[in-house]
């Protein structure tokens, strides 16, 4: 299974803050980023993308118990 | 005294609360061109005043409360006004920018600035009503909070027909009157924070300043100045961080951000994650608490939140808050953090000092050099202790003197987590090593948008090298400088966002803007040309509304490269002024958790290269070896003269 964790104001627009993929369903993020709920496919290539912590492309391939995050870039404080 | 230049009211009153006694201050045309307004004029004003030997609770001393010629101009955010004086917490000159309502009073008032100085017989507030100032008695508020504090004020304001004049005003709290070296000054629900400037006002047995008015501000080309803001009004609601972030999640949003970044600082800035961060996040307050945004006078942003409170409706906590006294204390409850927040606004307390402070006991009792009860994550007397503070009683008088004093009498001075005697801000810097080095060199001590707030590329906007000191240096020296100038012009400092092209925020994977953090580390040298050279930039950035709206509303000149030399004329004075002193690059230090401990043991770079970082600093800013400016560049920068140092 695959989590995936919302941050930001991509997380207001999902409506979610965190859901779960089947592994077997998406091999990479590229086709993780069609499943992020009230998010268009232009929007979802637009968040930075971290797998496990780590900056990662959308080529990145994903397996069994990896976490992806996604967050928009942020300023003020 | 008359000013040929829009923007400004052309007067400056001084008030010597010793003999109450009101006169007109001299400042000059030429000294509105040199030392714009905010920050940069009350530190030319405290740069003519102080030698270096007075002390923070001193007839000496000076409150200089100033606006800039932006204040209330109707251009956005622009209703900002700044308080300096000689900081009893650091031994600096200090400086408070702060939202509200009062710097726009105070102009509608007639004046661009006041200075107080000595010291009331006895508990007094001032009304201040189109240039005519009273004084009064402030027996029956003295020893209130500051909500009820200004409650009162307005009974007192009202009119025959029963309605409250309008109004802005100042006040302090408990905290203030009783000498907390953290203590605020507090307008409606905006604070004017750091430093220690609500303890000097309570020396001076200060309670609260009215302002009131009929007086307009005259904008020197107001045709072009309406069109001008409303394109501008336009581009800060489009801008992703000022038009969706910020208005959306308010500063509380970048918890997530700092937590994936590896800047979130955590018990005492052991760690730059939280576990918990996301209980204590800004999306967590915005979908389960915040119940409208609120905002200063002609503001489009909009960031502050309300929440409640033991049924009342009151601000939320800003980020520096939530992450000070959510995982800096290792505290998940949010709730608990509004509670605290409103507490500490109600006394009078800086937020981030005070809970730095509280982590730094923590801490200190946790490794057996001071038996102080505060242990981390271990909250529920935490109101109790706050309360302590503010009125010196108990622990709390301890607590009351700051982290630097208390780590001098109890030992622990490498996690006291201060720069100059002020409190870091939230941002855990070991992973954004140029914020280190703001907060190491910011004139106020540690605080990150003095410093510059580079997290802003290190990791938060773009993505640039959180932990190479390549370009920080020097980039360093171009925010501070132009955030100095946005902050002497009467604006808010978040409006300076929008200096980042839309498209670069909007597609933080796109070629060009993978390309824009790349080459980040190597534009040092480019870079440091238009610090030494700003002239050179003798233009108006399209993304940078600020210098026509300036130009329009003064009627000075000022193109970008203007901006950035004042911006810098005004961060050299007030460290000429700090010179007197006794400033020199050693003051100019953070502790040896951040410099000399890996946040990440696995990475050698998780520190902050802090020496390395501060001898490109000073090469950029022509400071010398002990980091002072050359008598050459206080020449070239009109310092010496006008400031007659």
């Amino acid at each position: 299974m695959i989590t995936v964790k919302i941050f930001g104001v991509a997380r207001l627009r999902a409506g979610t803050g965190t859901f779960e993929c089947d592994e077997n369903d998406v091999k990479n993020v590229d086709e993780l980023l069609n499943r992020i709920p009230n998010t268009t496919r232009k929007e979802a290539r637009d968040l930075v993308l971290l797998v496990n912590g780590k900056p990662a492309g959308r080529r990145h391939r994903l397996e069994d118990g990896d976490e992806v995050v996604l967050l928009a870039p942020a300023g003020g404080g | 005294m008359a000013t040929e230049y829009g923007g400004y009211m052309g007067k400056v009153l001084q008030i010597n609360l010793t003999k109450q006694e009101v006169s007109e201050y001299p400042f000059t045309d030429e000294e509105r061109r040199l030392f714009i307004g905010g920050k940069t004029m009350a530190a030319k004003i405290l740069g003519d005043h102080l030698t270096g030997k007075e002390k923070a609770f001193s007839e000496e001393n000076l409150l200089v409360i100033t606006t800039g010629p932006m204040t209330g101009s109707g251009a956005p955010s622009s209703s900002r006004f700044n308080i300096s004086t000689l900081s009893p917490q650091t031994g600096y000159i200090t400086s408070s920018n702060c939202g509200g309502h009062f710097g726009y009073y105070l102009k509608k008032a007639g004046l661009d600035a006041l200075i107080l100085t000595g010291r009331c017989d006895r508990p007094t507030w001032i009304e201040i009503n189109n240039e005519k100032v009273i004084f009064h008695d402030a027996d029956g508020i003295w020893g209130m909070k500051t909500g009820e504090t200004q409650a009162a004020l307005d009974d007192k304001l009202r009119l025959k027909n029963g309605r409250v004049r309008k109004n802005g005003k100042i006040c302090i709290g408990p905290a203030g009157e009783n000498l907390v070296l953290y203590s605020c000054i507090v307008s409606n629900e905006r604070v004017s924070g750091r430093g220690g400037t609500g303890a000097v006002m309570g020396w001076m047995r200060l309670k609260a300043v009215c302002a009131s008015g009929n007086k307009e501000v005259q904008v020197h080309d107001k045709e072009k100045m309406v069109r001008h803001t409303q394109k501008w009004f336009r581009y800060l609601r489009k801008h992703p961080l000022t038009g969706s972030q910020l208005p959306k999640l308010g500063t509380a949003g970048l918890v997530s951000a700092m937590q994936m970044k590896h800047i979130l600082s955590t018990k005492n800035y052991t760690y730059g994650q939280y576990d918990d961060f996301e209980k204590v996040s800004g999306e967590e307050l915005a979908e389960k608490y915040n119940i409208v945004n609120k905002g200063c006078l002609t503001c489009p942003i909009r960031c502050a939140r309300t929440v409640e409170v033991n049924g009342q409706q009151v601000k939320g906590p800003e980020l520096e808050t939530l992450v000070l006294l959510g995982g800096g204390i290792l505290n998940n409850d949010l709730e608990s953090i509004f509670k605290w927040n409103y507490e500490l606004d109600e006394l009078g307390l800086d937020t981030i000092s005070c809970a730095n402070t509280i982590s730094y006991a923590m801490e200190a009792n946790e490794k057996g050099l001071w038996d102080n009860g505060l242990k981390f994550s271990e909250t529920e007397d935490l109101s109790k202790i706050f309360e302590d503070i503010a009125y010196r009683r108990g622990i709390g008088d301890e607590l009351a003197q700051g982290s630097r004093r208390l780590s001098e009498k109890y030992g622990g001075k490498d996690f006291a987590i201060h720069a100059k005697g002020m409190e870091l801000a939230a941002y855990e810097p070991r992973k954004a090593v140029g914020l280190g080095l703001g907060y190491a060199t910011s004139n106020r001590g540690g605080c990150h948008l003095n410093g510059g707030y580079l997290v802003i590329l290190e990791g938060l906007g773009l993505s640039m090298d959180q932990t190479t000191y390549h370009a920080k240096g020097d980039l360093t020296m171009l925010f501070q400088d132009l955030m100095e100038m946005i902050s002497a012009s009467g604006q808010c400092l978040f409006t300076s966002y929008a200096f980042f092209p839309t498209p670069l925020m909007n597609h933080p994977n796109a070629w060009y803007t993978k390309m824009v953090n790349r080459i980040l580390p190597y534009t040092g040298p480019v870079v440091r040309i238009i610090n030494k050279f700003p002239e050179i930039a003798c233009f108006h950035l399209p993304v940078f509304h600020h210098t026509k709206g300036f130009e329009y509303t003064t009627g000075m000149k000022m193109t970008f490269g203007d901006y950035i030399r004042c911006g810098e004329r005004g961060f050299n004075l007030e460290r000429e002024v700090n010179r007197r002193f006794g400033v020199n690059a050693n003051k100019d230090a953070l502790p040896k958790r951040l410099t000399q401990t890996l946040q990440d043991p696995k990475d050698p770079d998780s520190k902050v290269p802090l020496e390395k970082l501060k001898k490109v600093y000073y090469h950029a800013r022509g400071w010398d070896k002990d980091g002072l400016p050359a008598k050459r560049l206080l020449k070239k920068l009109k310092i010496s003269e006008g400031a007659d140092i």
